[in-house]
């Protein structure tokens, strides 16, 4: 058997190959949608707290699986959740690629520099100035629920460290461990890409907007779809 | 507006073709490459010398469920002390590790429990790469229902 630290190393690299694999051709559209629609603010913070969401969703189910010993006992209560989450997704994006065109005053909602009072913004706005950032973090909580092949795969690796483990206390922390690790390798690609779609020259031009916002609207519809046959 | 609404029967007409079964994009081209169907029984593929029957039940196999995979060997007889192990994965996606390890189930059978992960991409071509130490290894490609 492997030791912790191989196992969270070993977590910690898939997560890596994982993230130049399937995460950007799966999540990618999710970043980049972020990206797009911050314009000429940092992309830096939101994604960060994007991933701080994500990563802690992924180490909660991490122990929740540790402590239950099995993957399939989790996913069959989960289920509808998930899709649920796959549908709000897939409606957030297309509701940014809209924003984009201006077809939908975003602002009123996320707080921007023509309507800071957003109402999600003014809600965050009374635990931190910093308004419209926040909100980053609870949809990386969120969406850290999207249904996804290689994080099943993860909590199955979880769920059976859980099962080695001595105790329940310890084998909910290395489930833990090894999710928050697994989702901390993802992160490096998934960043990359959302910087790439952040690039000045990219910003500068309207057209280059208006086509990304059609994708995105039609990326956030096949999301909707894949939930509805999910 | 009259580019909102054009934009919108569109979009909505994708939504519509993307939504009917087997219409657009049905998707899944490793379909091509399936040698083995599971659900109806067991496979058996060939190694040099050595034949391996692969059976997952319970039937028909089903993404996230407990399955219990069952190598059967059949010809020379193995030198290594090592048991076989089973690689889950998708062709043409990195699924992540998902090994299921086999331990002796009495002559020359070996057994394991593991789980098929699903995919929300609905491709349900799977592959579970059969591992024999110093005999090599042979690959059974089979649908699965999600």
């Amino acid at each position: 058997m492997l030791s912790t630290e191989t196992l969270f190393l070993l977590y910690l690299s898939t997560g890596f190959t994982i993230g130049f694999g399937h995460c950007i051709g799966m999540c990618g559209p999710i970043v980049v949608s972020f990206s797009l629609n911050l314009k000429e603010k940092s992309i830096f913070i939101p994604q960060l707290l994007y991933h701080l969401g994500r990563i802690t969703t992924y180490a909660i189910l991490g122990a929740v699986v540790a402590a239950a010993g099995s993957l399939t006992m989790i996913t069959a209560n989960i289920d509808a959740i998930q899709k649920g989450v796959m549908i709000f997704t897939g409606a957030l994006i297309m509701i940014l690629g809209l924003a984009m065109t201006g077809w939908v005053p975003l602002g009123k909602v996320f707080g921007d520099h023509s309507s800071p009072g957003g109402f999600i913004s003014k809600g965050f706005g009374k635990l931190l100035p910093k308004q419209s950032t926040l909100v980053y973090l609870p949809l990386g909580l969120l969406l850290g629920l999207l249904p996804c092949g290689p994080v099943y795969t993860a909590l199955l690796g979880a769920a059976r460290a859980g099962m080695d483990a001595g105790s329940t206390h310890q084998g909910v922390l290395t489930g833990m461990g090894l999710m928050a690790a697994f989702g901390l390798g993802t992160v490096p690609a998934l960043f990359l890409v959302a910087k790439l779609a952040d690039m000045g020259w990219l910003k500068s031009r309207a057209i280059i907007y208006k086509i990304g916002a059609g994708l995105m609207i039609i990326v956030g519809l096949l999301f909707i779809v894949k939930a509805i046959r999910y | 507006m009259k580019l909102f609404i054009i934009t919108f029967c569109f979009v909505f007409t994708i939504v519509f073709l993307l939504a009917v079964p087997g219409s657009v994009s049905s998707g899944d081209k490793y379909q091509e490459m399936i040698n083995c169907d599971l659900h109806a029984g067991p496979c058996t593929q060939s190694l040099p010398e050595i034949t391996v029957t692969l059976d997952v039940t319970p039937r028909p196999v089903k993404a996230l469920q407990n399955l219990f995979f069952r190598v059967t060997l059949s010809g020379k007889q193995l030198t290594s002390t090592k048991d076989p192990f089973i690689d889950l994965g998708m062709p043409g996606m990195n699924m992540g590790p998902n090994r299921v390890q086999l331990k002796s189930a009495g002559g020359n059978s070996y057994e394991g429990q593991g789980v098929i992960v699903k995919c929300p991409s609905g491709r349900r071509t799977w592959q579970a790469t059969v591992t024999i130490p110093d005999a090599g290894q042979t690959e059974f490609i089979f649908d699965v229902i999600y």
